[in-house]
């Protein structure tokens, strides 16, 4: 049984995963466009869905991201404090530590979703964060778990 | 036709006789529930069993089947059915309670002709039946009371009887006469053998301590629709359904799409639904028939034993005694049938 | 003391407070159990009248979470107009940790029910016991002493009672209801908290990711989703459950191992900070299938996270009902 799991860790060096990245329309895509405008380059594997805030990210879209094949999941909200709806960040950080825990526990491996604050004004932060969670996605392999058969 | 003699010892040699052939499922332990599954082992296979958990309508008309696969591309909807329907089943080891649950399915699924789901019937025109007598019923157990018995071999293709060392092999169909011609290592049966089994069977039939008096039930409940002992009968229901899902007459499924929206492909899959579900009669209008507690636990019990009876001369319970078995209230069948039996019939409620 | 004797007591008791609680008309019903059909279970009963209280029972087979019927209310608890009666619930602690948390989530108004409490001793896990016997038919089951006596047509086996209680049962903090002096009658406590280490969970956790998911595979091999589980939880009352929606379709429903995952992991999720522990889900699980240990982590995480155990006072708000700026953030990603 170790085997097969060490062997499926052996991931192609040229594939490349997709991360699917939830970002708040007010801090963290601002923090994205800023980013692009400002020629800072960051790893093109994350597709963006604007959501108003980090609040509306519901788990379903985390868990059926998974399920329909996406590599990572990034979701990236205001800093607490900062929200545009005063709380909705704070809602979603309690959400995200929970989901988080459970996903750990159900054995999806640690780094596959990952949860940041970024600010409109923060497109450094944004590019640097985006290449960590890349990097991180790419060490743990396609996404073979909860993906649908389709047999 | 002769009786033959099956060792105990001989059950893996079936598996090898017919396994390359036929899909061969029997019963095997699993987790602590007996269950049929495709036997790639013989050591496996379980035949001294009381009841399975999962009843063998699951081989058959599995949980969640696929109906037909579609692909889209710029123009076109591309549907693949089945390709499979004609592999061969062979299910060894099945109650003679089940195997006649299989005789509901085909009423079911051939609706008296007019329209015919071709994925079961191909299936069940394909597979071949090994049953086996029930030496010692459960006390849940109540086939006599529905017109069953622990040793009944008519919707077999082949029966066996559990002789204790032995097995007593009798070719009932002739598609079982086919199988025991093919099995020539099989010994010949001698009188002592054809008693035993005999008086075997007359035993368990004296064992099964459940009776009810069925075509009372049947004919009290033409008017006990509105009666007030559906309320007691529904008290404690939880609406969680094991008991259709481990029903081996239930035959309700609920129809599903799924897509990959990607790729554009997708299938259309039939699952598992039930009658005890608050959303099983749910319309699309919002209105809901059936949405107390009362009218669905009423449901059941009229479908299996008066919609049933009436619509198609068939009693939809083989007695097999599961639902009492699992329900995690304790909802005990036997008890409502009693209750039943004692309700006065009214002539002036007789609904046409 | 026994298991036999302390049963004896609690059914005493749990007698003596209905029939009380009956003649002085503080409530219309008693809902309590009552003596199985079938070994290995009990039947929950709806008890109307004083001469009838000698129906309700203990016996430690008590799988159901007589809360359930509280949400939705069951038409037999309601009167003609569809108000809810008084009633009395036999309360364990799990139940009435499950009333407790309902009263939070508006869904039972506490003034119309009365607890009647008592110190529970456990519950014998019956998969166990059919495990171990086999294909064999159980005709009987006693508690003698400290023991689990099962019996069958000619043959008789015994089992300590401490051993084969339920998982759950074995670290239950909470075995009489928290509830105010006014809710209840009987044995009760008013909890602010509990004190546990979770050495189960801490003792999962130290599985590599692979093997957890191995072991979850593992356990959910047998499911057949039939939702029992669901039905059978007290806190599990959608009108529309998320697995049953089509507009959008989010997950899908066949015995595929992923859609079974799915539908676990979600529905853990919804029960974050509301599971009371009860293991009326792994009780009536058709199959058989036990997930305590998701149960024992749900705990933990609202334990460990937000200091709160569900359903020790109707008046604590849930930590999925709150935030704070003080949240802890460790598990989000920063800059090196």
């Amino acid at each position: 049984m170790t085997e097969t799991i060490v062997e499926e860790k052996k991931v192609d060096e040229k594939w490349e995963p997709k991360i699917v990245a939830f970002l708040c329309n007010w801090c963290s895509y601002a923090g994205a466009d800023l980013a692009g405008v400002s020629r800072i380059q960051y790893p093109p594997n994350i597709r963006i869905v604007r959501v108003p805030c980090s609040g509306r990210v519901n788990p379903y879209f985390i868990i059926k991201s998974l399920t329909d094949g996406w590599d990572g999941v990034l979701i990236s909200g205001c800093h607490p404090g900062d929200c545009h709806y005063i709380s909705g960040n704070l809602v979603a950080r309690r959400r995200f530590a929970i989901l988080h825990e459970l996903l750990e526990f159900f054995g999806i491996e640690p780094g596959r979703v990952n949860f940041m604050w970024a600010s409109a004004a923060e497109g450094e932060r944004f590019a640097t964060l985006v290449k960590k969670a890349t990097n991180i996605v790419k060490k743990l392999g396609p996404n073979t778990k909860f993906k649908k058969e389709w047999c | 036709m002769e009786e033959k003699i099956l060792k105990k010892d001989e059950i893996g040699k079936l598996y090898s006789e017919f396994g390359s052939e036929y899909n061969f499922y029997a019963p095997v332990k699993k987790k602590g529930n007996i269950v049929f599954e495709k036997i790639e082992n013989p050591d496996d296979i379980k035949l001294d069993y009381l009841n399975s958990r999962i009843p063998p309508k699951s081989i058959l008309f599995p949980q969640s089947e696929v109906l037909f696969e579609y692909s889209l591309d710029e123009k076109d909807v591309e549907i693949t059915d089945r390709q499979d329907l004609d592999e061969k089943y062979m299910i060894l080891g099945i109650r003679p309670c089940d195997a006649y649950s299989y005789v509901l399915f085909a009423n079911f699924f051939s609706s008296h002709g007019n329209w015919k789901d071709e994925i079961y019937l191909k299936k069940k025109e394909n597979t071949t039946l090994i049953g086996i007598g029930c030496n010692t019923p459960r006390t849940t157990c109540f086939c006599t009371s529905v017109g069953g018995n622990p040793f009944n071999k008519e919707n077999m293709d082949v029966f066996l009887r559990d002789l204790g060392e032995t097995y007593l092999v009798e070719a009932i169909s002739d598609k079982g006469k086919e199988i025991v011609k093919k099995l020539s290592w099989l010994s010949d049966a001698n009188d002592k053998d054809v008693k035993k089994s005999q008086e075997l069977a007359k035993q368990a039939e004296e064992s099964i301590v459940t009776k009810m008096d069925v075509d009372k039930i049947v004919n009290t409940l033409e008017t006990s629709f509105d009666h007030p002992v559906w309320d007691e009968i529904s008290e404690v229901c939880i609406g969680c359904g094991s008991c259709s899902y481990l029903c081996p007459t239930c035959t309700c499924f609920d129809v599903i799409d799924e897509t990959d929206q990607y790729e554009h492909k997708g299938r259309r899959i039939r699952i598992w639904d039930t009658c005890q579900s608050c959303l099983y009669t749910l319309e699309t209008s919002g209105h809901n028939p059936r949405d107390t507690k009362i009218q669905r636990c009423r449901n059941r019990i009229m479908h299996k034993f008066s919609y049933y009876p009436t619509n198609y001369d068939l009693l939809g319970c083989v007695g097999c005694g599961r639902c009492i078995m699992v329900c995690p209230a304790n909802n005990d069948l036997r008890d409502h049938l009693r209750k039943i039996e004692k309700i006065e019939k009214k002539e002036e409620n007789v609904v046409v | 003391m026994g298991i036999e004797t302390e049963n004896k007591e609690i059914e005493i008791g749990i007698r003596e407070n209905a029939k009380k609680l009956l003649s002085e008309k503080q409530v219309d019903v008693v809902i309590g159990y009552s003596e199985g059909t079938v070994p290995l279970s009990s039947t929950p009963i709806i008890i109307r009248k004083e001469e009838d209280v000698d129906k309700l029972v203990w016996n430690n087979l008590c799988y159901i979470n007589i809360a359930r019927y509280l949400a939705p209310l069951m038409p037999q608890l309601c009167d003609s107009e569809g108000n809810s009666l008084k009633i009395g619930i036999v309360a364990k602690g799990c139940v009435g940790r499950a009333v407790n948390i309902l009263a939070t989530e508006k869904q039972v108004n506490l003034e119309n029910i009365k607890m009647i409490g008592f110190n529970c001793n456990g519950n014998v896990n019956r998969s166990r016991i059919d495990l171990e016997i086999g294909e064999k038919e159980i005709l009987e089951i006693l508690i003698v002493d400290n023991d689990i006596i099962v019996k069958g047509k000619d043959w008789e086996q015994k089992f300590p009672y401490d051993e084969y209680i339920n998982e759950l049962c074995k670290v239950c903090q909470v075995k009489s209801p928290s509830a105010t002096a006014e809710s209840c009658v009987g044995e009760c406590q008013e909890l602010e908290s509990i004190h546990d280490e979770f050495a189960d969970v801490a003792e999962f956790e130290t599985k590599s990711a692979e093997e957890k998911w191995a072991y979850i595979k593992e356990a959910l091999e047998p499911c057949t989703l039939c939702y029992s589980c669901r039905q059978a939880c007290p806190v599990c009352y959608c009108n529309l459950c998320f697995v049953d929606q089509n507009l959008p379709v989010w997950f899908g429903k066949t015995t595929e191992l992923t859609d079974v995952i799915i539908f676990h992991l979600i529905r853990a999720f919804h029960l974050a900070g509301r599971c009371v522990a009860c293991g009326a889900c792994s009780s009536v699980c058709p199959v058989g299938i036990d997930l305590n240990i998701i149960t024992r982590k749900l705990e933990e995480i609202v334990k460990k996270r937000y200091n709160f155990t569900s359903g020790l006072s109707a008046e604590t708000v849930p930590p999925m009902m709150d935030f704070s700026m003080d949240d802890e953030e460790e598990f989000m990603l920063e800059e090196d």
